[in-house]
């Protein structure tokens, strides 16, 4: 049994709270600029150059779902699934600490085709959010999942490279229209390999290394995942994007999501730091410090005690080794 | 036992802070003695590698700055004394240089007696402080002030070096460094325990090299927090300007219309992704501060120039931490080379202002050998275990199973940086 850290709970949970924020706030927009056509480079292709967000609940869960009162919860006065409310790490977020409701990214019947091994694994993950999720741990968000997180992404469009620079952890992925060199090892973001059909930028992405997740409902793949994404311009400001998403040590067949990337249209627009290495060192190293900062509050402050038992294989090194 | 491996698991995964330090420190050490006083006029590169052949444009009309980057030959950022005012090398004085360099890279085995603290300080002996490219023209990185050096620390920045270094010393005059008087001990004695090792820092901890290099940073003897630890260990070593070093330095240029971005590949898995706007909008408001800083690019002529503020006081570069600022220009001299210059600014840290310049070669866009990860956050159990070795050593100690830990040099201890190990600094002819 270990005690953890009310302050990096909390922490994680308000930043999660901070970046939906940033979502809604990127809807705003003016009216008119929907029925501009598409940029065009030089060569005549779509242009993607510029700064882009999704702006849907993707990252919370690729799957539609009602609203949640907790990113984590517990059972309360009844024992319906319904009826559960927050538990002790979000708890003192109020409503900044739920989940928003989503229609859901998922295309068809927007079923994820687990195998069953996989769908228990999926099952076991959503139960085990906060140990498990790389993004709670600033881990490289991998691909799809940078595409839609709740931050920018920067997209500069050149002749035979296309770069997309995210705000998250500054990280990056480079889409290699040229030919270039297999990769030597398998990595977090992938190797992307793109081409134009028609208007639609198409990437092949692989030599994933299996270690990161789709959403915070525990959505996750394997090292074979094999990625083709498909960039369409909607209009100026907005690209529909589409993913198939393959792999057989995990789904039993394709499945694909969708969902538009907008432009964020204000003047004076730039990418920003989010380097959260510094952020999450209370919550992966907090409990090694020689005095913890974690206090229980008195008299009218708020106590929050959390026990947060980490799973077998779920220990800092021992998700790196596995 | 269990202690023992904790112990071991933090030094060894110290290594990676370890490399990170070895680049920053290169240029470190030689940057604490004053210099001269300062001529005015930078230098200028060589005619013939200024010869601007015909670079491209981009398909919109810019300047191409792109592709993979990074440099061919070593120049150290600082010019070894004994060159005075000299800006080249003879052909003989860099074979002579190569083959003494060469030779360190042979002594990598050597060792101190099996065990000590000072023989695992030694793991990072001169052997890995000195890389394998052969030495280029330029005797100095630097070309203003003409003594090819940094120019000296302001009062205020020394006063800041010399609390964060009796803080260092305060830590380590119990352990054998101080005992055995060793360099890493310098400005110290042995002595109990220090009452300071209960204290915060004096000032926000940044890099490895003992003393800081030119007013700062420092690593402590000490693991209570990560923040004991320095950011390299913390794997937020990557700063601006990157002027490169022995664990690689790889640039990843693209463009698109009003933006340029560079990634920069560098410090082991510690690179991180930089956009420059091309823009006449202002600065973020002073408030904002990254540890980056808030780039500004426009071109001039066939120049990128980019001017950068807004650097966060975690920051640190040279003894500079939020006031930096920095004029950079990227000039594309041929198909294979780009001119980095830049100008570096604070008046709190520096008398006056200086000037870099380095050249970038072309590398193989096909070989891609260029890597964004694996990233050294990503692995970063040795945090824990520097931490966990740390807690473990309390016990033993409390339990009367173990020494003081104050009486210990953990993890290089802030001591081998200045010589407690086998500093690269004291061996390397390029830095000596």
């Amino acid at each position: 049994m270990r005690r953890w850290s009310t302050g990096s709970m909390i922490l994680v949970a308000l930043a999660a709270a901070a970046a939906s924020a940033v979502v809604s706030r990127s809807v705003t927009r003016d009216t008119g600029e929907a029925t501009v056509a598409a940029a065009r480079t030089a060569d005549g292709t779509p242009d993607f150059s510029g700064i882009w967000q999704a702006n849907n609940e993707a990252n919370w869960d690729l799957q539609a779902h009602e609203a949640r009162p907790g990113a984590i919860t517990q059972q309360g006065v009844y024992p319906y699934a319904y009826a559960r409310v927050p538990a002790a790490p979000v708890l003192a977020l109020g409503a900044a600490g739920g989940v928003p409701a989503s229609i859901g990214v998922v295309e068809g019947d927007g079923e994820i085709p687990y195998t069953p091994e996989a769908a228990a694994i999926r099952k076991e993950n959503g139960e085990h959010w906060v140990d498990r999720d790389p993004e709670l741990k600033c881990y490289l968000p991998g691909i799809p999942r940078a595409m839609y997180m709740p931050y920018p992404v920067q997209i500069l469009q050149s002749a035979n490279k296309i770069n997309m620079a995210f705000a998250f952890t500054s990280t990056a992925r480079t889409i290699h229209l040229d030919k270039v060199e297999e990769p030597p090892d398998d990595t977090y973001m992938g190797h992307s390999v793109g081409r134009w059909e028609g208007d639609t930028l198409v990437v092949d992405v692989t030599r994933f290394n299996g270690k990161n997740w789709f959403d915070r409902a525990g959505n996750f793949h394997s090292d074979a995942l094999h990625l083709v994404e498909r960039f369409t311009p909607i209009s100026r400001d907005a690209i529909r994007y589409e993913v198939t998403i393959e792999d057989p040590k995990v789904f039993t067949r394709p499945w694909r999501i969708s969902m538009p990337l907008y432009r964020r249209l204000e003047p004076a627009m730039e990418l920003l730091e989010y380097r959260c290495i510094e952020f999450v060192e209370e919550f992966l190293f907090g409990n090694l410090r020689k005095q913890q900062l974690v206090k229980r509050w008195e008299g009218e402050t708020m106590i929050i005690d959390i026990t947060r038992k980490v799973p077998t294989g779920d220990k800092l090194y021992e998700w790196y080794r596995r | 036992m269990r202690t023992r491996l904790l112990t071991v698991v933090g030094v060894a995964v110290v290594i990676a802070a370890v490399a990170v330090f070895a680049r920053l420190a290169r240029t470190d050490v030689a940057g604490q003695s004053p210099a001269p006083a300062p001529q005015a006029g930078p230098a200028s590169l060589p005619a013939e590698a200024a010869t601007a052949a015909e670079a491209g444009e981009t398909p919109w009309g810019d300047p191409d700055l792109q592709g993979l980057w990074s440099y061919d030959l070593e120049v150290p950022l600082q010019r070894p004394a004994r060159y005075g005012n000299r800006e080249f090398f003879t052909d003989e004085e860099r074979a002579a240089l190569d083959k003494e360099r060469a030779e360190i890279l042979g002594e990598s085995d050597r060792r101190y007696s099996p065990g000590t603290e000072q023989d695992v300080g030694g793991a990072y002996n001169a052997a890995i402080f000195t890389t394998h490219k052969p030495v280029g023209r330029r005797t100095s990185l630097i070309v203003d002030p003409p003594d090819g050096k940094i120019p000296p620390l302001t009062p205020e920045a020394q006063k800041k070096r010399a609390e964060i270094r009796a803080f260092q010393v305060a830590l380590l005059q119990a352990t054998d460094v101080c005992k055995n008087n060793l360099p890493g001990c310098s400005g110290g004695k042995y002595g109990p325990p220090s009452p300071r090792r209960a204290e915060a820092p004096p000032h926000y901890l940044t890099v490895a090299a003992a003393g800081g290099p030119g007013g700062g940073g420092g690593i402590i003897n000490r693991s209570d927090n990560p923040e004991d630890r320095n950011l390299g260990e913390r794997c937020m070593a990557a700063v601006l300007p990157d002027f490169g070093g022995n664990t690689g330095f790889f640039l990843q240029i693209i463009q698109s219309p009003g933006a340029v971005s560079i990634f920069y590949d560098t410090g082991q898995g510690q690179g991180w992704q930089r956009v420059i706007p091309v823009t006449a909008n202002p600065h973020l408001p002073s408030h904002v501060r990254q540890w980056w800083g808030n780039s500004r690019g426009r071109w001039d002529g066939k120049t990128l120039v980019v001017d950068v503020t807004n650097f966060s006081p975690k920051t640190y570069f040279q003894g500079s931490y939020e006031n930096l600022h920095l004029v950079e220009r990227w000039t594309r001299l041929d198909t294979n080379t780009i001119e980095y210059a830049v100008t570096i600014e604070d008046p709190t840290t520096w008398t006056r202002p200086w000037t870099v310049k380095q050249e970038y070669n072309k590398q193989n866009d096909y070989a891609n050998r260029h890597y964004k990860e694996p990233r050294c956050h990503e692995g970063n159990y040795g945090m824990v275990g520097l931490l966990a070795g740390a807690r473990a050593e309390e016990r033993a100690f409390a339990d009367g199973r173990g020494p003081d830990p104050a009486t210990k040099c953990t993890a290089g201890c802030g001591g081998f940086a200045a010589g407690f190990g086998d500093s690269g600094e004291d061996s390397n002819p390029l830095t000596r």
